[in-house]
């Protein structure tokens, strides 16, 4: 059986195209869901939450669409423990809805992503992400060597990982600090972040582990041609680094 | 259907018949209206009455230069528009050019150009967001998925933090960004200028490209057979905003008019936008589905009465609308608004009356457009009509009703032009320019002039990869390229040009090195230049002097792009781009040129690959240095604008190509403001990070044999490219005769610039590059 994934697809998603696209070339049967048809949730096996501007970023990105009814839902999926991917936006709502990091009660966020910093503007710029947890922290990431890195496109206007000290800590204790943002030689400084994000977040994921929200979009480095840092000799139309998230998270879907 | 109750007119009418031309003008100007004296007393002949409120406002629409061209469109027929690339020419909302085929598929590139320079003058954010949302749903009507987004930008001084022109230039960008990225379409190409002369008037030139089969195309046509065809609004609810929009574009701005013109900018709604894109890209999957035929058009200057009535004249029919059928967001709009304002996000389908509940529910069922914004729906406002009337009701009476061809019709305003000044030959040997500064202190200044500096604090707001289509974001060569087909080879590269400095010196010239170097920058990533599309933005063309300007660089267009062979498939004209003062921006033939890459993967890029390859020069330095960076900042005039030699220009263009398909260039580079040096150093900071590439130049007067003075050489914008090859014996040996083809130096494993006298640390430069746009977009 090929695992059903529902890209699920909000007013205002941008990304699902590109996402639906990913998901079947690694082998997934994925199909883009809409709003008006929530009640098809239950139907899947697995859920990626796509970017975009959901509810055009309303009060903060994903305060609304948190708050959908199409996302009772795909709270339940959560809590029976099927797997969920959020990207950029859909990072933003899973954040919302209380389900990563998930220390608090649903729907009463302890984190968000929100306003870059220094300056509060829209960034579109390349980066690498490095899983900072055991691979097998999360069966999305359990495929990946450890200090696994890849290539990504932040492009995003609220990145930057927001919460109380005491909210903070718990998520370093609690190893829900999935990504960090890093160069392409694997360091991790300052100076690899591009929004400002608290602990240097680039994705944080939930207690179970199968929930995980990534801020960056490595769905568009899925080709060596989407890579700007490629050498002469790399075949253009080969997959890129940004396709093994995926690949993982279909090898952990396919083995279940 | 709509039957036409018999009219008894008893409607306010616009008094013109028993006024003399004093007392008519004053009424004109009282109603807010641009028409002339004369094309109101022609209104009246031709209607053999006093026209009605709604005609006249109707008329002030469809007859101002935005809509009608008609102190532009006889001179536009000089343009080239026919070719063996051309899908569809200028007779539409965009144009298309043929990409390539694939599996069986013949593609095209659907391409259009839009400005939206006054509204981005009196509020940026609105004015420039709205440009985008327009110029979105002139590709989008044609059929195509749209794909990608540049935004040609000439602002004012923005040095002082306080001035409009600042305010504009933020403004601007911030609504491009929030738009474009809202609707995910990634902006992969766009330039900025800075001068003072665009403080009064900005420009926000906005080009948009889409993708489709040959097979799949729409035209903005009401199709044969359409007579009683349901005519389907879809969209945003319909109020007051963007009242007078085409002819308020159609005037030179007034600072006294200021809240008045404020009324006539557009309101943006990027979301509503978003679902009305996916929604209708499910209703063509439909239409083919189920082999409908039907026309679509987006709704812009003139609103539904200039949509329809072009939509049904352009396919031989005529139309009756209904005003109370539209869904507007207030209740007591006045008929004239409804017909004529410009309520952004809206679309208009021509559909058969068969399928027209189906595609009604794609939009307020399937994608809830009801639920998305107040009132936004698709719904049926009217039908097309066999008799040739363009008739609107509202309430039970007939608010207008005229001969639709009048309405749509062309018309002509004959404006006087001087005849070019007549040009000397420039001597090659001639030097223009007194080297009063060293290059060593020349070059940091001309890396951080407003228009050659890092452009990366403006662009890094656009999302340039939504899609995950993007080859070449901006910032990594001249024209960006994307793959829009998933697992297809074909590649788009688009690249935009307009030196408004260029344009000060010479228009006739300056046109021609629009087409260029939009040409130049296509073929720098080892695409086909395909086709062209033009923006042409100009002063007050009651003006002789900017209407020459305007008439001349047409010509420079039109020979640029005949010798180039490149066809013109869209265009736009933005004239009255002058404040009252009389303060006109500089002549601005904008060119925007789409290219192809049959196989994406043999795509050129602009970083430096490998230390130790060989650097080359294709092209030849001149000294002639008009409008040259390098000569304002010597405050020095430079003299003319280089010659072009076009035989030498597609010898280069061919071999360029060439060589690229065989995979000799590592990287290139088209030469632009800041020369040779710029572009070289452009090329070694797009791979520093990662690769720390320096570059070692000759000494000059190798390359010249001395003609050429060496600050001409080095920063000259005379056209060109810089190629750094591995292979340079096998580049030599195809360059053919007619390539100026000369090795200027070689690839250092370190992070500097060589010349022959003189030692930079490019991380200096690179600070020098990156810094001063950062004090504008912080």
């Amino acid at each position: 059986m090929i695992p059903k994934v529902a890209v699920v697809v909000f007013p205002g998603t941008n990304s699902e195209t590109e996402t639906v696209r990913i998901c079947r070339d690694v082998g997934l049967d994925a199909q883009a869901l809409h709003w008006t048809h929530a009640s098809r949730i239950p139907e899947f096996d697995a859920y990626v939450l796509p970017g975009g501007f959901a509810y055009e970023d309303r009060i903060r990105a994903g305060a609304v669409p948190a708050h959908d009814p199409l996302m009772d839902y795909v709270i339940d999926a959560a809590e029976r423990g099927k797997l969920i991917l959020g990207i950029c936006n859909g990072a933003q709502i899973l954040l919302e809805a209380g389900l990563v990091p998930g220390t608090g009660a649903v729907r009463r966020p302890t984190a968000a992503f929100t306003y870059n910093g220094p300056v509060p503007h829209f960034v579109c710029r390349h980066v690498y992400l490095k899983l900072a947890v055991d691979p097998q922290r999360s069966p999305i990431t359990a495929a990946l060597p450890a200090d696994a890195l890849f290539p990504a496109w932040a492009a995003h206007g609220q990145g930057r990982l927001a919460a109380s000290d005491e909210h903070l800590r718990e998520i370093e204790q609690g190893a829900h600090l999935a990504f960090v943002y890093a160069h392409a030689d694997g360091r991790v400084d300052d100076a690899a972040v591009p929004n400002a994000s608290a602990l240097r977040c680039a994705g944080l994921v939930n207690r179970q582990g199968n929930v995980l929200a990534i801020m960056p979009h490595p769905e568009r480095d899925a080709w060596n041609y989407n890579h700007p840092d490629r050498r002469e000799s790399e075949d253009m139309l080969a997959p890129s680094g940004g396709v093994r998230i995926f690949a993982a998270f279909a090898k952990a879907l396919f083995s279940t | 259907m709509l039957s036409r109750p018999p009219s008894s007119r008893t409607l306010r009418s616009f008094r013109v018949n028993g006024l003399d031309d004093v007392e008519l003008a004053q009424a004109a100007a009282r109603a807010g209206l641009a028409l002339r004296v004369d094309e109101l007393r022609r209104i009246a002949a031709q209607l053999g009455r006093d026209p009605t409120i709604v005609e006249v406002h109707a008329f002030d629409a469809q007859w101002s230069e935005h809509c009608s061209y008609k102190s532009s469109r006889h001179h536009l027929r000089k343009l080239p528009t026919e070719g063996p690339t051309v899908m569809q020419g200028p007779a539409e909302d965009a144009g298309i050019l043929h990409l390539g085929e694939w599996n069986g598929e013949r593609y095209g590139v659907v391409i259009a150009h839009e400005s939206h320079n006054h509204p981005s003058q009196v509020v940026p954010y609105e004015g420039a967001a709205t440009g985008v949302g327009g110029i979105v749903r002139d590709v989008l009507c044609m059929g195509a998925e749209v794909i990608a987004l540049a935004d040609p930008l000439r602002f004012g001084r923005v040095e002082d933090s306080q001035s409009h022109a600042r305010y504009v230039a933020q403004g601007a960008v911030d609504g491009i960004s929030a738009y474009g990225n809202a609707i995910g379409v990634p902006n992969i190409a766009g330039d900025v200028y800075f001068d003072e002369r665009f403080d009064d008037n900005c420009l926000v030139n906005v080009v948009a490209l889409g993708i489709l089969k040959e097979n799949e195309i729409i035209h903005s046509a009401a199709p044969p057979g359409a007579a009683g065809w349901d005519i389907v609004l879809v969209g945003k609810a319909t109020d007051r905003s963007g009242f007078g929009g085409a002819a308020f574009s159609s005037v030179t701005l007034d600072e006294a008019d200021e809240e008045a013109n404020k009324g006539a900018v557009q309101v943006p709604d990027p979301f509503l936008k978003n679902v009305i894109m996916r929604a209708t890209y499910a209703v063509f999957r439909f239409l083919r589905e189920n082999n409908v035929t039907a026309g679509f058009k987006d709704l812009g200057a003139g609103g539904i009465m200039g949509c329809t009535a072009e939509l049904c004249s352009s396919g031989g029919y005529g139309a009756i609308v209904d005003l109370d059928d539209v869904n507007t967001a207030v209740d007591d709009l006045p008929p004239e608004v409804i017909a004529v304002g410009e309520t952004q996000e809206r679309l208009c389908w021509i559909l058969p009356g068969e399928v027209t509940a189906a595609v009604l529910s794609i939009y307020n069922q399937e994608f809830s457009l009801p639920a998305i914004a107040h009132r936004a729906c698709a719904t049926v406002i009217g039908a097309v009509q066999n008799e040739k009337r363009y008739v609107l009701r509202f309430g039970s009476e007939i608010v207008m009703d005229v001969p639709i061809d009048l309405l749509t019709g062309t018309i002509r305003d004959e404006l006087p032009v001087r005849p070019m000044s007549e040009r000397k030959v420039t001597d090659p040997a001639r030097r223009y320019v007194v080297a009063s500064e060293s290059v060593p202190t020349l070059l940091p200044k001309v890396f951080s002039h407003r228009d050659v500096c890092s452009r990366e604090p403006l662009y890094v707001r656009y999302d340039g990869v939504v899609r995950g289509t993007t080859v070449i974001p901006r910032g990594h060569s001249g024209a960006g390229v994307i793959a829009p087909v998933p697992g297809c080879p074909l590649g788009v590269a688009l690249g935009v040009a307009g030196n408004p400095r260029f344009g000060k010196v010479d228009p006739f010239l300056a046109a021609q090195y629009a087409v260029l170097c939009a040409v130049q920058k296509v073929a720098a990533v080892g695409a086909r230049p395909l086709g062209l599309t033009d923006c042409l933005n100009f002063g007050n063309p009651q003006n002789i002097g900017h209407y020459s300007e305007f008439v001349h660089a047409i010509d420079g267009l039109s020979i640029a792009a005949r010798a180039l062979g490149t066809p013109y498939v869209s265009g736009n004209v933005s004239l009255y781009n002058e404040s009252s003062a009389g303060n006109a921006i500089p002549a601005s033939p904008i060119v925007a040129c789409a290219g192809a890459l049959d196989d994406v993967a043999a795509v050129v890029t602009g970083g430096f690959k490998r230390p130790g390859s060989a650097l080359f020069l294709v092209g030849a330095p001149q000294n002639a240095a008009g409008g040259a960076v390098f000569a304002e900042l010597l405050d020095q005039t430079g003299g003319p604008l280089p010659p072009i030699d076009f035989e030498a220009v597609n010898a280069e263009l061919a071999f360029l190509r060439a060589a690229a398909d065989a995979r000799l260039i590592l990287a290139a580079r088209a030469i632009g403001e800041g020369g040779v040096l710029a572009a070289t150093c452009m090329m070694a900071f797009g791979s520093m990070e990662q690769f720390a590439i320096g570059a070692q130049l000759t000494d000059p007067q190798d390359w010249t044999g001395g003609v050429v003075g060496e600050l001409e050489a080095y920063f000259g914008e005379w056209g060109g490219f810089v190629v750094e090859t591995a292979q340079p014996d096998v580049l030599q040996r195809i360059a053919g005769k007619g390539v100026r083809l000369t090795q200027i130096g070689r690839t250092l494993a370190e992070r500097s610039l060589r010349l022959h006298d003189a030692w930079f640390d490019l991380r200096d430069l690179a600070v020098a590059w990156r810094s001063p746009l950062a004090q504008v977009y912080p």
